[in-house]
């Protein structure tokens, strides 16, 4: 334990490429869903004393002090996106519209959903990944169609059908901006735990 | 499991090392308002940071959710799984309702790890739920950006 600490002291001058500032007046998309991010360092705060923590916390790596290393890697503000105009509708992926099938059967092969799905248009990637213990599909499959229209229509027609005895779901995969569940818990989190927001500033 | 979906979510997966090469690793993270965050760096020959990040809907963070829920994952503990070490480290880290764990552990190479440590049982449910995250992950980076992961 104590080599990997040293270790970690070590190699922080390398991480420095990372955004180091403080967050100023950053755009609202940006700092709203920080704003409902469970707070981790709170959490071991939490757990080791004062403001009782309202979770069961479990781990060896709550133990691990130094995270401001784990802060770091995710924190930068640099992340690309493609651009998107922040509001609710789908976001176009860079080729194509994705769609997220949930409830596969386990048996499903491809030409099963190439079968249900490609009426609708052509459709440009489908990964129908499997379970790794078991070797079965994984129960959802993403499916790429190169036209919005086209996506559309596979989402209207098929949520809900039934596909190989199984009723299943479909919707967008990507989403241009937050989605409004994240608002609504970040309301309970702002007054349910206000004594929570305590712990050391988090920096993005 | 009715109202999963009201549950507070948050799920972070990070693997790597610090060496010869610098720190090395390979992160997401899950939020509950549907940022996916993929970062993955690797300082062999030339510096290479890929950092993406994208919103996903709430059926895609409800699929995330399944496949944890699924795994069982938050019954099982960390005590018995090696250390991590020189060769690296992995932490998985989910908030679920009103539950929240941060596993830590060493790189699992393959299932003779898993099976030779003290808790094959714990540490095969971990190994599986990795996999089949990065599985999710890779999925949804690729399509939506083109780009290959690792």
């Amino acid at each position: 334990m104590a080599n990997i600490e040293s270790e970690a002291i070590d190699f922080e001058p390398e991480e420095d490429d990372l955004m180091d500032e403080e967050v100023t007046a950053v755009d609202a998309a940006d700092v709203s869903p920080r704003a409902g991010h469970p707070r981790l360092k709170s959490a071991i705060a939490g757990a080791n004393g004062e403001s009782a923590a309202q979770k069961k916390t479990k781990g060896r790596g709550f133990r691990d002090e130094r995270d401001s290393d784990r802060q770091r890697r995710l924190s930068s503000r640099d992340f690309e996106s493609l651009g998107s105009d922040g509001g609710h509708g789908p976001q176009r992926s860079i080729e194509g519209w994705i769609i997220l099938v949930a409830g596969v059967h386990e048996e499903a092969q491809d030409d099963d959903l190439f079968n249900a799905f490609g009426d609708f248009g052509e459709i440009k990637n489908l990964h129908l990944n499997l379970d790794r213990r078991t070797g079965f599909v994984k129960g959802y499959a993403l499916i790429e169609y190169e036209k919005k229209e086209d996506a559309q229509k596979a989402i209207s027609a098929m949520n809900g059908a039934e596909l190989l005895t199984q009723n299943v779901t479909v919707d967008w995969a990507f989403s241009s901006g937050p989605s409004s569940g994240g608002s609504h818990w970040r309301k309970n989190q702002r007054s349910g735990r206000s004594q929570r927001s305590r712990s050391p500033r988090r920096r993005y | 499991m009715a109202a999963e979906g009201e549950k507070e979510f948050y799920l972070r997966y990070y693997v790597g090392h610090k060496g010869k090469f610098g720190h090395e690793f390979l992160e997401f993270e899950f939020r509950e308002d549907g940022k996916l965050r993929y970062a993955n760096n690797s300082n062999y020959k030339n510096d290479t940071i890929i950092r993406k990040e994208v919103f996903l809907t709430p059926a895609v963070l409800k699929e995330c959710k399944r496949i944890v829920s699924e795994s069982e994952i938050l019954k099982e503990d960390d005590n018995n799984w090696p250390e991590p070490d020189r060769v690296g480290k992995q932490e998985l880290e989910i908030v679920m309702g009103n539950e929240h764990i941060c596993f830590a552990t060493s790189k699992i190479g393959s299932l003779v790890d898993v099976q030779s440590s003290n808790d094959p049982e714990g540490l095969r449910i971990f190994y599986y739920l990795v996999q089949d995250l990065k599985c999710l992950v890779f999925s949804l980076i690729s399509l939506h950006f083109k780009i290959k992961p690792i």
